[in-house]
């Protein structure tokens, strides 16, 4: 039983890691939930607050214009006590969340679908950190700390997220489905990483019944699943507001129009303040285009490995999504340790490290010299952004050189360890 | 190498493949790291799959994104009738001015020939086709003085004349009331004409009468109408020049400025109800008025103009007339430049200090002047206790009298009503007139605008409110010029006043005016920078794989 005593003391440190902040500084999450880094208009509990008082007084609580998160979570809110009066309660929580998600990626790892799954095996499977190691990387991560303290609402996308892949790595599909579905319904995006979970599961299905069905009738099951889901949470939800289309359009609306330029870490704020208004449509169209477009060439060029086609597309979420905060980052970097094998192939690690450090301590700074000292304008802070996307970028494009590379030396076993030219 | 055989032996190619990695491993030995070894068909696949996966989203998704966001919305807008409007075509505005003349007391005939020789007369005399007068006799004798209620189908009266026989009379006399739209004509029965000559007396004198009083807006017709070429006398262009342009609603500021303490209060809402409203009522068909008043206390002259001064023989503190202009602290009285949309008009009422009671104008010993295009002044100079002289703390309804016939004298200066004749509701259906030819003409001409606008500007879009408000606009003016021609002159400023509002509408629509200064060249500048890093990578990547296939093609 020692694993299980590791684990314990890793999941145990990290309660009462996230617990010891929350007594000893008690402004500390009051002044996370501010930070533009970490909540943004579709994931603030701040702005979670405002809806429930709504939701609690039985007025619509999309009428203010404030709140743009599914109306899912106001039920379960409304059951914990008041969080300004009883903070533990919602602490203890949202501790609790992060631990299963840790949970969820120690399933993954265990998995070992980031090593060999159906169609590649990684040639340096000894380089590798265990599930625990994976889970510890995850929960003191200090991105993920911050996330957790601030109660952002994105941790139960992440939830769902993590439970998709996790019960696809271990080949419960439908459960796959349905978590996937909860995360779509929370933020609209994760619906995208549908086709390589798909892979995913169909790869476990044959890898484990040894008998290839047709793929794609496969994944026109599992999407009617995925949209069953999807509906079923959306009915629910018709019984909690009342106004239907007034839910559709402050929340899925909102994040897909973009309409609150509020600053945040990511790249459509700025670029939407300066458009012209009258290609204000077009841009989004293409942006959300951009950010869909990789979803078929990662799946076709790593087809064998549909596990690091997650990682790559959650990798471009935290850069092109329209509100990233820094917990999307964090959710990207708790898949990186999967990929332990990968760390030698790559080149760029400390250049992206001290970029992301960089963008990490001086974000917020530029962000008090434009805001509150007045001594800078909105470019201090754009400029940040801008290392902090480049930063993600190249270990994106890092990590993903690193795969194809290892997906080469498979295929050529005698170049392995030969620099790389281009041609 | 077990892994490579089950990665192979898994994929769907699996035939050819031992033989194919048996010769790339052969050759890359030979050329050791020189030549890269060539790609198997199993990644070219993958390539071509990658590349058609992005155009396949651009292509299906981006493409019809692009045209539905991209493409500009114009509204058909009836170009030719714009123009024709403009031009003048659609529309020659007359205005036949329906007389009435109550004869009561003379028999039908007599009636009869009079009107014929003084229509006659009148025809001769005019020498402007587009403004005449029409004579008619009333059919009901009694009826006198009675201005008619405005119809659909009858014809505005704009004057209605009473033959009154008087004895002793050695010419025809002539009386306008003040109150109402009526002559009177006073004439002894020998004058009358009779039907032997062409003309008589009294036909001569009453068709000089009507001249008379028709002169002004007969004068100022003919200006609007020429857009202005023909010459006007010094009299109607300074009142031209004084008077502001025209709007559907003015915001009138009355404020009470003083350099001390008091007066702190006026009844300033009765004095308005009492003195002005009788006559914003009056306007009320030719435009709305809002009003606002606040009062200023410790308001001093800006410290650049002229103090005034004491003049021993009019025992008065005097302002030089060459000085008023300098009068109004523009820096620092709080007399805000327009509030919302239309223009205000500002009346000052002035309480001089103590010390500088009473204050006049040095030349004439006037009281209160006007500010053209702006307002009014008013010193108002409150009797003074003779011991410890102090202005009153509160301007009673009746110590704000005087000002306020001065400012509704002023009111009616500023909206360019003509300053002859006497009678005021004579007046103000001159100024219907005049307005409703304003009208007419501006929305005309801001129709043909829009349409030449639009037409230079292929790229601006024309929203369907603004086909609309043309249509709107159109309809109004056609029905404009109908009520004109048949004389119903209230009813045509009421459609002229809603073709002018609609017409500023949509010429000033918001999404077509942001449009006007983004040329085509500024397309070039949004797309290129923004979708150039994206499209190049894109375009290779297709162009690399076309001359691959066609290449495939040419060596089968």
């Amino acid at each position: 039983m020692l694993v299980d005593r590791r684990k314990a003391a890793v999941f145990g440190a990290a309660l009462v890691l996230r617990l010891l902040l929350w007594v000893l500084f008690p402004s500390l999450p009051d002044l996370l939930t501010g930070r533009v880094e970490v909540s943004t208009p579709v994931n603030s509990f701040k702005r979670l607050q405002e809806g429930l008082f709504m939701y609690t007084r039985n007025v619509s609580p999309y009428d203010g214009g404030v709140f743009h998160q599914a109306p899912l979570l106001l039920p379960i809110f409304a059951l914990l006590p008041n969080a300004r009066e009883y903070p533990l309660p919602t602490a203890i929580f949202y501790s609790m969340v992060d631990l299963a998600n840790a949970n969820a990626l120690v399933t993954i790892s265990d998995s070992g679908q980031a090593l060999s799954g159906r169609l590649h095996s990684a040639l340096r499977k000894h380089v590798r950190y265990d599930g625990v190691a994976v889970a510890a990387w995850f929960l003191f991560n200090p991105f993920t700390i911050a996330t957790c303290l601030s109660r952002s609402t994105n941790v139960f996308t992440t939830c769902g997220i993590l439970y998709a892949i996790s019960n696809a790595g271990s080949g419960n599909s439908v459960n796959a489905m349905l978590a996937l579905g909860f995360a779509s319904y929370l933020s609209i995006y994760p619906a995208l990483l549908f086709i390589p979970l798909v892979l995913l599961c169909y790869d476990r299905r044959v890898q484990k019944t040894k008998a290839s069905s047709n793929a794609a009738v496969f994944s026109v099951q599992y999407f009617g699943i995925l949209l069953g889901s999807v509906a079923g949470l959306l009915g629910i939800s018709c019984l909690i507001v009342a106004d239907f289309w007034q839910f559709i359009s402050a929340t899925y609306g909102f994040q897909l129009l973009v309409p609150d330029l509020t600053p945040n870490v990511g790249l459509w704020w700025y670029f939407f303040i300066e458009m012209f208004d009258s290609f204000r449509e077009f841009f989004l169209g293409v942006f959300w285009l951009h950010l869909a477009c990789y979803v078929g060439g990662l799946t076709i060029r790593l087809r064998r490995q549909p596990l690091f086609v997650l990682t790559a597309l959650l990798g471009i979420f935290a850069i092109f999504k329209p509100y990233p905060s820094i917990s999307d980052a964090s959710l990207y970097f708790a898949f990186l340790p999967l990929y332990r094998h990968l760390f030698p192939l790559m080149r760029y690690t400390f250049f992206t490290v001290s970029a992301l450090l960089y963008a990490t301590l001086l974000g917020p700074a530029f962000y008090h010299l434009w805001i509150y000292a007045g001594s800078g304008n909105a470019n201090f802070f754009y400029a940040i952004t801008l290392v902090w996307s480049l930063g993600l970028s190249i270990l994106l494009a890092d990590t993903v050189f690193a795969a194809l590379r290892e997906e080469w030396e498979q295929d050529n076993p005698e170049l392995r360890g030969k620099d790389i030219r281009q041609v | 190498m077990t892994t490579k055989n089950e990665d192979l032996g898994s994929s769907p190619q699996t035939t050819s493949d031992p033989d194919n990695t048996a010769t790339t491993i052969m050759s890359s030995k030979t050329s050791a790291q020189r030549v890269p070894p060539p790609e198997k068909p199993e990644a070219t696949r993958a390539r071509f799959k990658v590349i058609a996966a992005f155009w396949a989203v651009i292509i299906l998704l981006g493409l019809p994104i692009w045209w539905k966001t991209t493409s500009i919305y114009r509204a058909h807008l009836p170009f030719q009738e714009m123009v024709d409007w403009a031009d003048g075509k659609s529309c020659r505005p007359v205005f036949p001015l329906e007389i009435q003349i109550a004869a009561p007391s003379m028999p039908d005939p007599e009636a009869q020939l009079l009107l014929r020789t003084t229509q006659h007369t009148l025809d001769d005399l005019n020498e402007f086709s587009a403004h005449h007068l029409r004579l008619k006799l009333t059919e009901d004798g009694d009826n006198t003085g009675y201005i008619k209620e405005e119809t659909h189908e009858k014809a505005d009266t704009a004057l209605t004349v009473r033959l009154v026989p008087q004895d002793n009379l050695p010419t025809p006399r002539s009386e306008l009331s003040p109150e109402t739209t009526q002559l009177d004509v006073f004439y002894s029965p020998n004058q009358s004409p009779v039907p032997s000559s062409s003309n008589s007396p009294l036909s001569t004198f009453i068709a000089g009468e009507l001249q008379r009083l028709f002169s002004e807006e007969k004068a100022t017709i003919a200006h609007i109408l020429s857009n202005g070429h023909t010459q006007l006398s010094e009299n109607i262009s300074r009142r031209l020049r004084r008077s502001l342009k025209y709007a559907d609603t003015y915001h009138l500021a009355f404020s009470l400025f003083t350099p001390g303490p008091a007066p702190s209060s006026w009844a300033v809402q009765e004095a308005i109800e009492d003195y002005l409203s009788p006559l914003l009522q009056a306007f009320a068909p030719i435009s709305n008025f809002t009003v606002d008043t606040q009062v200023q206390l410790y308001a001093t002259f800006s410290p650049t103009a002229p103090l005034p001064e004491f003049v021993e023989s009019q025992s008065a503190w005097t302002l030089k007339q060459e000085d008023l202009s300098a009068f109004v602290n523009a820096a620092e009285w709080p007399l805000s430049p327009s509030i919302g949309s239309g223009p205000t008009i500002n009346f000052l009422l002035y309480v001089p200090d103590p010390s500088q009671s009473p204050m006049v104008v040095k030349e004439n010993t006037a009281t209160s002047w006007i500010i053209p295009q702006w307002g009014g002044v008013f010193l108002l100079n409150p009797p003074l206790p003779t011991e410890n002289p102090s202005n009153p703390p509160h301007l009673s309804k009746d110590s704000l009298r005087p000002a306020f016939m001065t400012f509704s004298h002023q009111l009616l200066t500023l909206l360019g009503t003509p300053t002859t004749p006497t009678s005021l509701p004579f007046r103000l259906q001159t100024l219907i007139r005049i307005r409703a030819a304003t009208l007419l003409l501006s929305a005309s001409s801001t129709m043909g605008s829009l349409a030449r606008l639009t037409e230079s500007l292929p790229s601006i879009p024309i929203p369907a409110t603004v086909a609309a408000s043309v249509s709107t606009t159109l309809s109004h003016l056609s029905a404009t010029c109908t009520h004109l021609r048949e004389g119903r002159f209230s009813a045509a400023l009421d459609n002229a006043r809603v073709a002018e509002t609609e017409a500023e509408r949509s010429f000033f629509e918001k999404s077509m005016v942001g449009q006007v200064y983004f040329p085509d060249e500024h397309k070039v500048a949004v797309y290129l920078p923004l979708l150039g890093p994206i499209g190049v990578p894109l375009v290779v990547g297709l162009l690399k794989e076309v001359k691959r296939i066609v290449k495939g093609l040419k060596g089968r």
